[in-house]
Protein backbone atom coordinates (compact mmCIF):
# COMPACT_ATOMS: atom_id res chain seq x y z
CA UNK A 1 0.00 0.00 0.00
CA UNK A 2 1.17 3.33 -1.08
CA UNK A 3 -1.06 5.80 0.88
CA UNK A 4 0.84 8.84 1.74
CA UNK A 5 0.28 9.51 5.34
CA UNK A 6 1.54 13.21 5.38
CA UNK A 7 -0.40 15.82 6.61
CA UNK A 8 -0.52 17.05 2.97
CA UNK A 9 -2.46 14.03 1.94
CA UNK A 10 -5.15 14.12 4.93
CA UNK A 11 -5.82 17.46 4.70
CA UNK A 12 -6.14 20.92 2.50
CA UNK A 13 -4.04 23.17 2.40
CA UNK A 14 -6.23 25.28 4.75
CA UNK A 15 -5.38 22.71 7.54
CA UNK A 16 -8.87 21.02 7.20
CA UNK A 17 -9.39 17.42 7.49
CA UNK A 18 -9.66 16.54 3.43
CA UNK A 19 -12.78 14.70 2.40
CA UNK A 20 -13.20 10.56 2.07
CA UNK A 21 -14.64 7.52 0.42
CA UNK A 22 -14.70 4.46 2.66
CA UNK A 23 -15.33 1.65 0.12
CA UNK A 24 -18.17 -0.40 1.17
CA UNK A 25 -18.80 -2.97 -1.67
CA UNK A 26 -16.88 -4.17 -5.21
CA UNK A 27 -19.71 -3.86 -7.36
CA UNK A 28 -17.80 -3.08 -10.70
CA UNK A 29 -14.18 -3.96 -11.30
CA UNK A 30 -12.60 -1.95 -14.02
CA UNK A 31 -9.60 -2.95 -16.42
CA UNK A 32 -7.45 -0.43 -18.11
CA UNK A 33 -6.18 -2.31 -20.78
CA UNK A 34 -3.41 -0.05 -21.88
CA UNK A 35 -2.65 3.79 -22.57
CA UNK A 36 -1.48 2.15 -26.58
CA UNK A 37 -4.14 3.50 -28.89
CA UNK A 38 -4.91 4.14 -32.37
CA UNK A 39 -5.97 7.33 -32.09
CA UNK A 40 -4.11 10.84 -30.79
CA UNK A 41 -7.06 12.96 -29.38
CA UNK A 42 -5.80 16.07 -28.08
CA UNK A 43 -8.10 15.94 -25.41
CA UNK A 44 -7.62 12.04 -24.16
CA UNK A 45 -7.47 12.58 -20.05
CA UNK A 46 -5.40 9.67 -20.24
CA UNK A 47 -2.50 10.54 -22.83
CA UNK A 48 -2.92 8.14 -24.98
CA UNK A 49 -1.10 7.70 -28.19
CA UNK A 50 -0.21 5.06 -30.53
CA UNK A 51 2.61 3.18 -28.55
CA UNK A 52 2.37 4.64 -25.74
CA UNK A 53 3.17 2.56 -22.69
CA UNK A 54 2.39 5.06 -19.46
CA UNK A 55 -0.10 2.36 -18.42
CA UNK A 56 1.48 -1.44 -19.91
CA UNK A 57 -1.09 -3.42 -21.52
CA UNK A 58 -3.41 -5.78 -19.14
CA UNK A 59 -2.01 -9.42 -20.00
CA UNK A 60 -4.78 -12.55 -19.27
CA UNK A 61 -2.45 -13.88 -16.51
CA UNK A 62 -3.15 -10.79 -15.19
CA UNK A 63 -6.54 -10.42 -16.12
CA UNK A 64 -7.28 -13.57 -14.68
CA UNK A 65 -6.20 -13.22 -11.40
CA UNK A 66 -8.22 -10.19 -10.57
CA UNK A 67 -11.44 -11.75 -11.93
CA UNK A 68 -10.74 -14.69 -9.51
CA UNK A 69 -10.09 -12.42 -6.85
CA UNK A 70 -13.00 -10.12 -7.63
CA UNK A 71 -15.54 -13.14 -7.73
CA UNK A 72 -14.78 -13.98 -4.36
CA UNK A 73 -15.56 -10.01 -3.32
CA UNK A 74 -18.99 -10.29 -4.94
CA UNK A 75 -17.99 -8.51 -8.16
CA UNK A 76 -21.34 -7.83 -10.88
CA UNK A 77 -19.65 -6.92 -13.53
CA UNK A 78 -16.45 -5.67 -15.35
CA UNK A 79 -15.34 -3.19 -17.45
CA UNK A 80 -12.49 -1.97 -19.44
CA UNK A 81 -11.07 1.20 -20.78
CA UNK A 82 -7.75 2.11 -22.20
CA UNK A 83 -6.13 3.88 -24.77
CA UNK A 84 -8.03 1.43 -27.28
CA UNK A 85 -8.77 -1.90 -25.75
CA UNK A 86 -8.99 -3.32 -28.92
CA UNK A 87 -5.32 -2.41 -29.57
CA UNK A 88 -3.99 -4.92 -26.81
CA UNK A 89 -2.73 -8.00 -28.16
CA UNK A 90 -4.82 -10.51 -25.69
CA UNK A 91 -7.97 -8.12 -25.35
CA UNK A 92 -10.22 -10.19 -26.49
CA UNK A 93 -9.21 -13.24 -24.83
CA UNK A 94 -9.64 -11.49 -22.08
CA UNK A 95 -13.07 -10.57 -23.17
CA UNK A 96 -13.80 -14.45 -23.36
CA UNK A 97 -12.49 -15.43 -19.60
CA UNK A 98 -14.46 -12.36 -18.28
CA UNK A 99 -17.72 -13.08 -19.87
CA UNK A 100 -17.71 -16.93 -18.66
CA UNK A 101 -18.64 -14.80 -15.27
CA UNK A 102 -20.17 -11.55 -15.63
CA UNK A 103 -21.33 -8.77 -17.82
CA UNK A 104 -18.46 -6.63 -19.55
CA UNK A 105 -18.66 -3.64 -21.16
CA UNK A 106 -15.93 -2.08 -22.80
CA UNK A 107 -15.19 1.69 -23.84
CA UNK A 108 -14.00 1.96 -27.46
CA UNK A 109 -13.39 4.36 -30.44
CA UNK A 110 -14.58 1.88 -32.80
CA UNK A 111 -12.29 2.06 -35.16
CA UNK A 112 -10.09 -0.35 -37.33
CA UNK A 113 -8.74 -1.68 -34.04
CA UNK A 114 -12.23 -3.31 -33.12
CA UNK A 115 -13.66 -3.36 -37.19
CA UNK A 116 -10.68 -5.26 -38.29
CA UNK A 117 -11.07 -8.17 -35.60
CA UNK A 118 -14.96 -7.64 -35.26
CA UNK A 119 -15.16 -11.35 -36.75
CA UNK A 120 -13.24 -12.60 -33.77
CA UNK A 121 -15.61 -10.21 -31.22
CA UNK A 122 -18.71 -11.84 -32.89
CA UNK A 123 -18.48 -15.05 -31.53
CA UNK A 124 -18.59 -13.15 -27.86
CA UNK A 125 -22.06 -12.84 -28.12
CA UNK A 126 -22.55 -16.78 -27.56
CA UNK A 127 -20.67 -15.99 -23.67
CA UNK A 128 -22.94 -17.13 -20.55
CA UNK A 129 -22.72 -12.76 -19.97
CA UNK A 130 -23.55 -10.31 -21.85
CA UNK A 131 -21.26 -7.56 -23.79
CA UNK A 132 -22.03 -4.05 -23.97
CA UNK A 133 -19.85 -1.58 -26.23
CA UNK A 134 -19.67 2.11 -24.70
CA UNK A 135 -18.83 4.03 -28.25
CA UNK A 136 -16.84 7.34 -28.28
CA UNK A 137 -18.78 9.90 -30.30
CA UNK A 138 -17.32 13.65 -28.57
CA UNK A 139 -19.85 15.03 -30.93
CA UNK A 140 -23.10 15.20 -32.77
CA UNK A 141 -21.18 16.97 -35.40
CA UNK A 142 -19.22 14.49 -37.44
CA UNK A 143 -16.62 17.33 -38.74
CA UNK A 144 -16.49 18.61 -34.83
CA UNK A 145 -15.68 14.46 -34.21
CA UNK A 146 -12.94 14.22 -36.49
CA UNK A 147 -11.11 17.42 -35.95
CA UNK A 148 -9.60 15.13 -32.53
CA UNK A 149 -9.86 12.07 -34.12
CA UNK A 150 -9.01 12.06 -37.01
CA UNK A 151 -11.00 12.00 -40.70
CA UNK A 152 -13.85 9.88 -41.19
CA UNK A 153 -13.79 8.08 -37.60
CA UNK A 154 -17.10 9.41 -37.11
CA UNK A 155 -18.53 7.59 -39.53
CA UNK A 156 -16.76 4.89 -39.12
CA UNK A 157 -17.84 4.46 -35.02
CA UNK A 158 -21.16 5.27 -36.10
CA UNK A 159 -21.29 2.13 -38.68
CA UNK A 160 -19.46 0.24 -36.28
CA UNK A 161 -21.62 1.15 -33.55
CA UNK A 162 -24.98 -0.15 -35.45
CA UNK A 163 -23.29 -3.20 -36.63
CA UNK A 164 -22.45 -3.83 -32.76
CA UNK A 165 -26.16 -3.71 -32.16
CA UNK A 166 -27.77 -5.29 -34.93
CA UNK A 167 -25.21 -7.89 -34.19
CA UNK A 168 -26.75 -8.24 -30.61
CA UNK A 169 -24.71 -7.01 -28.64
CA UNK A 170 -25.37 -3.87 -26.24
CA UNK A 171 -24.02 -0.15 -27.32
CA UNK A 172 -24.53 3.57 -25.84
CA UNK A 173 -22.53 5.91 -26.74
CA UNK A 174 -19.81 8.67 -24.40
CA UNK A 175 -19.05 12.26 -25.47
CA UNK A 176 -17.85 15.31 -23.90
CA UNK A 177 -19.54 17.87 -22.19
CA UNK A 178 -19.42 21.48 -23.88
CA UNK A 179 -19.35 24.39 -22.46
CA UNK A 180 -22.49 26.27 -21.33
CA UNK A 181 -24.38 23.30 -23.30
CA UNK A 182 -27.79 22.47 -23.43
CA UNK A 183 -27.52 19.48 -22.68
CA UNK A 184 -31.37 17.87 -23.70
CA UNK A 185 -30.52 19.30 -27.42
CA UNK A 186 -26.64 17.98 -27.73
CA UNK A 187 -28.31 14.53 -27.45
CA UNK A 188 -31.16 15.60 -29.39
CA UNK A 189 -28.65 16.40 -32.16
CA UNK A 190 -27.41 12.65 -32.54
CA UNK A 191 -31.04 11.53 -32.98
CA UNK A 192 -30.66 11.46 -37.19
CA UNK A 193 -27.55 9.55 -37.03
CA UNK A 194 -28.85 6.99 -34.68
CA UNK A 195 -31.62 6.83 -36.72
CA UNK A 196 -29.18 6.12 -40.08
CA UNK A 197 -26.97 3.55 -37.61
CA UNK A 198 -30.13 1.83 -36.94
CA UNK A 199 -29.85 1.83 -32.82
CA UNK A 200 -32.41 2.91 -30.86
CA UNK A 201 -32.94 6.77 -31.09
CA UNK A 202 -33.04 6.76 -26.78
CA UNK A 203 -29.63 5.16 -26.80
CA UNK A 204 -27.80 5.57 -23.38
CA UNK A 205 -25.67 8.18 -24.09
CA UNK A 206 -22.97 8.83 -20.97
CA UNK A 207 -21.44 12.20 -21.09
CA UNK A 208 -17.72 13.47 -19.22
CA UNK A 209 -16.68 16.83 -18.73
CA UNK A 210 -12.65 18.21 -19.63
CA UNK A 211 -11.16 15.86 -16.94
CA UNK A 212 -7.64 17.53 -18.13
CA UNK A 213 -4.50 15.53 -18.99
CA UNK A 214 -2.84 13.21 -16.81
CA UNK A 215 -0.54 14.85 -14.56
CA UNK A 216 -2.09 17.92 -15.20
CA UNK A 217 -3.08 20.19 -12.12
CA UNK A 218 -5.90 22.64 -12.41
CA UNK A 219 -7.42 24.49 -9.49
CA UNK A 220 -10.26 23.37 -8.26
CA UNK A 221 -11.76 23.58 -4.74
CA UNK A 222 -10.47 21.05 -2.18
CA UNK A 223 -12.81 18.82 -0.70
CA UNK A 224 -13.33 18.91 2.96
CA UNK A 225 -14.52 16.40 5.30
CA UNK A 226 -17.33 18.80 5.93
CA UNK A 227 -17.99 19.09 2.18
CA UNK A 228 -18.91 15.51 2.23
CA UNK A 229 -22.04 16.05 4.93
CA UNK A 230 -22.84 19.44 4.31
CA UNK A 231 -23.22 19.53 0.58
CA UNK A 232 -23.68 15.36 0.03
CA UNK A 233 -26.63 13.16 0.78
CA UNK A 234 -25.79 9.84 2.19
CA UNK A 235 -27.01 8.29 -1.10
CA UNK A 236 -24.79 10.37 -3.11
CA UNK A 237 -21.90 9.80 -1.42
CA UNK A 238 -22.60 6.01 -1.69
CA UNK A 239 -22.17 7.04 -5.89
CA UNK A 240 -18.72 7.56 -5.67
CA UNK A 241 -17.10 5.29 -8.22
CA UNK A 242 -14.61 4.74 -5.25
CA UNK A 243 -17.23 3.31 -3.09
CA UNK A 244 -17.92 0.80 -5.57
CA UNK A 245 -15.67 0.02 -7.91
CA UNK A 246 -12.04 -0.33 -8.24
CA UNK A 247 -9.35 -0.34 -11.48
CA UNK A 248 -6.84 -2.78 -12.33
CA UNK A 249 -3.16 -0.42 -13.89
CA UNK A 250 -0.27 -2.52 -14.94
CA UNK A 251 2.57 -0.10 -14.74
CA UNK A 252 6.29 -0.95 -14.69
CA UNK A 253 5.45 -5.19 -15.26
CA UNK A 254 2.54 -4.92 -12.14
CA UNK A 255 -0.18 -4.18 -11.82
CA UNK A 256 -1.91 -2.13 -9.06
CA UNK A 257 -5.23 -1.82 -7.71
CA UNK A 258 -6.44 2.18 -8.47
CA UNK A 259 -9.04 3.79 -6.59
CA UNK A 260 -11.28 4.68 -9.88
CA UNK A 261 -10.90 5.01 -13.28
CA UNK A 262 -9.54 8.84 -13.61
CA UNK A 263 -6.92 8.87 -11.18
CA UNK A 264 -4.25 6.38 -12.31
CA UNK A 265 -1.87 9.45 -12.83
CA UNK A 266 -1.06 9.63 -9.03
CA UNK A 267 0.27 6.94 -6.98
CA UNK A 268 -1.20 7.84 -3.91
CA UNK A 269 -4.55 5.83 -5.29
CA UNK A 270 -2.54 2.64 -5.91
CA UNK A 271 -4.16 0.96 -2.93
CA UNK A 272 -2.64 -2.16 -2.91
CA UNK A 273 -1.92 -5.27 -4.94
CA UNK A 274 -4.69 -7.34 -3.93
CA UNK A 275 -8.38 -6.04 -4.07
CA UNK A 276 -8.81 -7.36 -0.77
CA UNK A 277 -5.91 -4.80 0.31
CA UNK A 278 -7.47 -2.05 -1.62
CA UNK A 279 -10.90 -2.53 -0.15
CA UNK A 280 -9.62 -1.48 3.04
CA UNK A 281 -8.10 1.62 1.77
CA UNK A 282 -10.01 4.66 2.66
CA UNK A 283 -9.99 7.10 -1.04
CA UNK A 284 -8.89 10.37 0.26
CA UNK A 285 -10.47 12.50 -2.00
CA UNK A 286 -7.70 15.02 -3.42
CA UNK A 287 -7.26 14.71 -7.28
CA UNK A 288 -8.66 17.00 -9.06
CA UNK A 289 -11.01 14.65 -11.17
CA UNK A 290 -12.53 14.10 -7.37
CA UNK A 291 -13.83 17.41 -7.85
CA UNK A 292 -15.73 16.51 -10.86
CA UNK A 293 -17.56 13.41 -9.57
CA UNK A 294 -18.40 16.09 -6.09
CA UNK A 295 -19.34 18.75 -8.08
CA UNK A 296 -21.01 17.08 -10.80
CA UNK A 297 -21.97 13.69 -9.88
CA UNK A 298 -19.49 12.37 -12.40
CA UNK A 299 -19.23 8.43 -13.53
CA UNK A 300 -17.48 6.21 -15.83
CA UNK A 301 -19.85 3.54 -14.36
CA UNK A 302 -23.08 2.49 -16.23
CA UNK A 303 -26.55 1.13 -15.01
CA UNK B 1 10.76 1.28 -24.92
CA UNK B 2 14.22 0.38 -26.88
CA UNK B 3 16.77 2.04 -28.19
CA UNK B 4 17.84 0.84 -31.51
CA UNK B 5 21.13 1.58 -34.02
CA UNK B 6 20.49 3.19 -37.36
CA UNK B 7 22.02 0.55 -39.87
CA UNK B 8 20.99 2.61 -43.17
CA UNK B 9 18.80 5.01 -44.26
CA UNK B 10 17.78 4.63 -48.23
CA UNK B 11 16.20 7.17 -50.45
CA UNK B 12 14.03 6.10 -53.34
CA UNK B 13 12.94 9.76 -53.98
CA UNK B 14 13.57 13.05 -52.46
CA UNK B 15 10.19 12.22 -50.59
CA UNK B 16 10.77 8.68 -50.44
CA UNK B 17 12.80 6.49 -48.04
CA UNK B 18 13.53 2.99 -46.12
CA UNK B 19 14.85 3.40 -42.43
CA UNK B 20 16.53 0.62 -41.65
CA UNK B 21 17.54 -0.06 -37.96
CA UNK B 22 19.40 -3.02 -35.30
CA UNK B 23 16.42 -5.20 -34.49
CA UNK B 24 17.83 -5.79 -30.71
CA UNK B 25 15.48 -8.31 -29.28
CA UNK B 26 12.50 -6.75 -30.77
CA UNK B 27 9.69 -9.58 -31.66
CA UNK B 28 6.93 -8.93 -33.95
CA UNK B 29 3.91 -10.59 -36.29
CA UNK B 30 3.72 -9.21 -39.71
CA UNK B 31 1.33 -6.21 -39.64
CA UNK B 32 3.08 -4.72 -36.95
CA UNK B 33 3.82 -1.23 -36.24
CA UNK B 34 6.59 0.31 -33.69
CA UNK B 35 6.22 4.13 -32.94
CA UNK B 36 9.52 5.75 -33.68
CA UNK B 37 10.40 9.05 -31.59
CA UNK B 38 12.35 11.66 -32.66
CA UNK B 39 14.74 13.32 -30.30
CA UNK B 40 11.54 16.36 -29.16
CA UNK B 41 9.80 12.90 -28.12
CA UNK B 42 7.40 13.11 -30.51
CA UNK B 43 5.85 9.57 -31.95
CA UNK B 44 4.60 8.12 -34.91
CA UNK B 45 3.81 4.52 -35.66
CA UNK B 46 5.63 3.09 -38.55
CA UNK B 47 4.31 -0.28 -39.46
CA UNK B 48 6.96 -2.83 -40.40
CA UNK B 49 8.25 -3.85 -43.49
CA UNK B 50 11.22 -6.53 -42.36
CA UNK B 51 10.20 -10.41 -42.35
CA UNK B 52 10.08 -12.00 -39.20
CA UNK B 53 13.42 -13.74 -40.13
CA UNK B 54 15.90 -10.74 -40.83
CA UNK B 55 17.84 -9.28 -38.74
CA UNK B 56 17.38 -6.05 -39.16
CA UNK B 57 14.03 -3.49 -39.02
CA UNK B 58 12.80 -1.94 -42.26
CA UNK B 59 10.39 0.97 -42.76
CA UNK B 60 9.26 2.57 -45.45
CA UNK B 61 8.68 6.30 -44.91
CA UNK B 62 6.87 9.13 -46.44
CA UNK B 63 8.55 12.66 -45.65
CA UNK B 64 5.46 14.60 -44.47
CA UNK B 65 5.89 18.76 -45.29
CA UNK B 66 6.81 20.18 -41.45
CA UNK B 67 6.68 16.85 -40.16
CA UNK B 68 8.94 16.31 -37.02
CA UNK B 69 9.29 12.17 -36.50
CA UNK B 70 9.76 12.13 -40.44
CA UNK B 71 12.02 14.26 -41.29
CA UNK B 72 14.02 13.66 -38.09
CA UNK B 73 14.41 10.09 -38.90
CA UNK B 74 14.96 11.48 -42.45
CA UNK B 75 18.44 12.72 -41.10
CA UNK B 76 19.46 10.35 -39.13
CA UNK B 77 23.18 9.00 -40.07
CA UNK B 78 24.44 4.92 -39.95
CA UNK B 79 24.98 4.77 -36.39
CA UNK B 80 22.66 7.41 -34.54
CA UNK B 81 20.13 5.57 -32.37
CA UNK B 82 16.29 5.99 -32.88
CA UNK B 83 13.87 5.39 -29.85
CA UNK B 84 11.03 2.64 -30.53
CA UNK B 85 8.35 1.48 -28.90
CA UNK B 86 7.70 -2.34 -28.44
CA UNK B 87 5.39 -3.46 -31.35
CA UNK B 88 1.90 -3.19 -31.38
CA UNK B 89 -0.86 -3.23 -34.05
CA UNK B 90 -4.25 -4.31 -35.10
CA UNK B 91 -3.70 -5.28 -38.79
CA UNK B 92 -2.72 -8.46 -39.46
CA UNK B 93 -2.15 -9.75 -43.15
CA UNK B 94 -3.08 -13.33 -44.14
CA UNK B 95 -3.82 -14.02 -40.30
CA UNK B 96 -7.04 -15.53 -40.43
CA UNK B 97 -6.89 -19.12 -40.08
CA UNK B 98 -7.66 -21.12 -42.80
CA UNK B 99 -8.43 -18.42 -45.48
CA UNK B 100 -6.85 -17.04 -48.74
CA UNK B 101 -5.88 -13.15 -48.76
CA UNK B 102 -6.56 -10.37 -51.29
CA UNK B 103 -3.93 -7.75 -50.64
CA UNK B 104 -3.98 -3.82 -51.63
CA UNK B 105 -1.99 -0.92 -51.35
CA UNK B 106 -0.98 2.44 -51.80
CA UNK B 107 2.08 4.06 -50.98
CA UNK B 108 3.81 3.42 -48.41
CA UNK B 109 1.10 1.07 -47.20
CA UNK B 110 2.62 -1.69 -48.78
CA UNK B 111 5.12 -2.15 -46.06
CA UNK B 112 2.84 -4.73 -44.04
CA UNK B 113 2.57 -6.71 -46.98
CA UNK B 114 6.08 -6.78 -47.56
CA UNK B 115 6.44 -7.70 -43.96
CA UNK B 116 3.90 -10.96 -44.62
CA UNK B 117 5.70 -12.13 -47.95
CA UNK B 118 8.99 -11.66 -46.45
CA UNK B 119 7.98 -13.69 -43.31
CA UNK B 120 5.86 -16.07 -45.31
CA UNK B 121 7.25 -17.29 -48.46
CA UNK B 122 4.81 -19.97 -49.01
CA UNK B 123 1.66 -17.77 -48.34
CA UNK B 124 1.51 -15.64 -51.34
CA UNK B 125 -1.78 -13.99 -51.76
CA UNK B 126 -4.44 -14.33 -54.94
CA UNK B 127 -3.91 -11.26 -55.67
CA UNK B 128 -2.03 -8.12 -54.75
CA UNK B 129 -2.91 -4.68 -55.86
CA UNK B 130 -0.41 -1.63 -55.16
CA UNK B 131 -0.70 1.63 -56.10
CA UNK B 132 1.37 4.41 -56.66
CA UNK B 133 2.05 8.08 -58.92
CA UNK B 134 5.10 7.10 -60.52
CA UNK B 135 6.87 3.56 -60.75
CA UNK B 136 9.98 5.14 -59.15
CA UNK B 137 7.86 5.31 -55.95
CA UNK B 138 7.00 1.83 -55.85
CA UNK B 139 8.95 0.00 -53.09
CA UNK B 140 10.91 -3.36 -53.74
CA UNK B 141 8.58 -3.74 -57.04
CA UNK B 142 10.81 -6.50 -58.05
CA UNK B 143 10.21 -8.28 -55.39
CA UNK B 144 5.92 -7.90 -54.99
CA UNK B 145 6.24 -8.90 -59.15
CA UNK B 146 7.34 -12.33 -57.97
CA UNK B 147 3.58 -13.00 -56.97
CA UNK B 148 1.42 -14.67 -59.65
CA UNK B 149 -1.34 -11.72 -59.71
CA UNK B 150 0.68 -8.17 -58.95
CA UNK B 151 -0.70 -5.54 -60.76
CA UNK B 152 0.92 -1.78 -60.30
CA UNK B 153 -1.39 0.84 -60.76
CA UNK B 154 0.49 4.52 -61.73
CA UNK B 155 -1.94 7.31 -61.32
CA UNK B 156 0.09 10.17 -62.67
CA UNK B 157 2.34 7.99 -65.20
CA UNK B 158 1.58 6.26 -68.66
CA UNK B 159 4.76 3.73 -69.43
CA UNK B 160 2.95 1.04 -71.12
CA UNK B 161 3.91 -1.92 -69.22
CA UNK B 162 1.45 -1.08 -65.90
CA UNK B 163 -2.16 0.31 -65.40
CA UNK B 164 -2.40 4.04 -65.82
CA UNK B 165 -4.67 5.23 -63.31
CA UNK B 166 -6.16 5.08 -59.90
CA UNK B 167 -5.76 1.62 -58.21
CA UNK B 168 -9.61 1.60 -58.18
CA UNK B 169 -9.50 0.92 -62.10
CA UNK B 170 -7.57 -2.30 -61.41
CA UNK B 171 -10.78 -3.63 -58.38
CA UNK B 172 -12.46 -5.70 -60.85
CA UNK B 173 -9.68 -8.14 -61.18
CA UNK B 174 -10.32 -9.36 -57.50
CA UNK B 175 -11.45 -13.08 -56.61
CA UNK B 176 -14.60 -13.17 -54.69
CA UNK B 177 -14.92 -16.70 -52.29
CA UNK B 178 -16.10 -17.10 -49.03
CA UNK B 179 -12.70 -17.90 -47.38
CA UNK B 180 -10.93 -14.86 -48.61
CA UNK B 181 -10.02 -11.84 -46.25
CA UNK B 182 -9.50 -8.68 -48.39
CA UNK B 183 -6.70 -6.51 -46.29
CA UNK B 184 -6.46 -2.66 -47.15
CA UNK B 185 -3.51 -0.54 -46.28
CA UNK B 186 -2.60 3.04 -47.58
CA UNK B 187 -4.44 6.13 -47.93
CA UNK B 188 -7.77 6.47 -46.66
CA UNK B 189 -9.95 7.40 -49.53
CA UNK B 190 -8.50 4.34 -51.23
CA UNK B 191 -9.58 2.35 -48.25
CA UNK B 192 -12.27 3.94 -47.74
CA UNK B 193 -14.10 3.13 -51.66
CA UNK B 194 -12.42 -0.08 -51.42
CA UNK B 195 -13.97 -1.14 -48.53
CA UNK B 196 -17.81 0.07 -49.70
CA UNK B 197 -16.89 -1.81 -53.08
CA UNK B 198 -16.28 -4.81 -51.55
CA UNK B 199 -19.35 -4.72 -49.26
CA UNK B 200 -21.61 -3.64 -52.24
CA UNK B 201 -19.79 -6.83 -53.87
CA UNK B 202 -21.16 -9.62 -50.94
CA UNK B 203 -17.83 -9.37 -49.25
CA UNK B 204 -18.56 -9.61 -45.33
CA UNK B 205 -17.52 -6.58 -43.45
CA UNK B 206 -15.61 -9.23 -41.01
CA UNK B 207 -13.76 -10.65 -43.87
CA UNK B 208 -12.08 -6.69 -44.73
CA UNK B 209 -9.34 -5.92 -42.53
CA UNK B 210 -7.88 -2.11 -42.69
CA UNK B 211 -5.37 0.07 -42.05
CA UNK B 212 -4.71 4.01 -42.88
CA UNK B 213 -1.59 5.36 -43.32
CA UNK B 214 -2.63 8.74 -44.63
CA UNK B 215 -4.99 11.07 -45.32
CA UNK B 216 -5.91 12.41 -48.88
CA UNK B 217 -6.01 15.93 -46.90
CA UNK B 218 -2.26 15.46 -45.64
CA UNK B 219 -3.57 14.79 -42.10
CA UNK B 220 -1.47 11.89 -40.05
Amino acid sequence: MKMDSSNQWHFTSKNEPRGYIQPQSLDELWFHAGTNCNLRCPFCLEGSKPGDNRIEFLTLADARRFIDEALELGVKKFSFTGGEPFVNPEFIQILDYALEFRPCLVLTNATEPLMNQIGAVLPLRDKPNSLNFRVSLDHPDPVKHDESRGRGNFKKALTTLGRLHQSGFGVSIARLILSGEDSASVDHAYTPYFESAGVPLDLTIIKFPDFHLPGSLPQVAEITETCMTRYLSGEQRDNFMCNFSKMIVRKNGQCGVYACTLVDDVENYDLGKTLHEAMEQRVLLGHHRCYSCFAGGASCSEG
Amino acid sequence: MNTLTVRKVIFKTEELFELQLERGNIQFEPGACVALFSDSTESRPYSIAAGTGEEILRFLIRRVPEGIVSNWLAQRQPGDKVTASAPFGWFRPGHAVGSRSVFIATGTGIAPFLSYLRSNPQGAPELCLYGVRRQLEAFNLEELQQIDNFYLALSQEDDNNHFHGRINGLLEQIPFADDIHYYLCGLDTMIDETSSWLENHGVAYTQIHREIFFYEDGQL
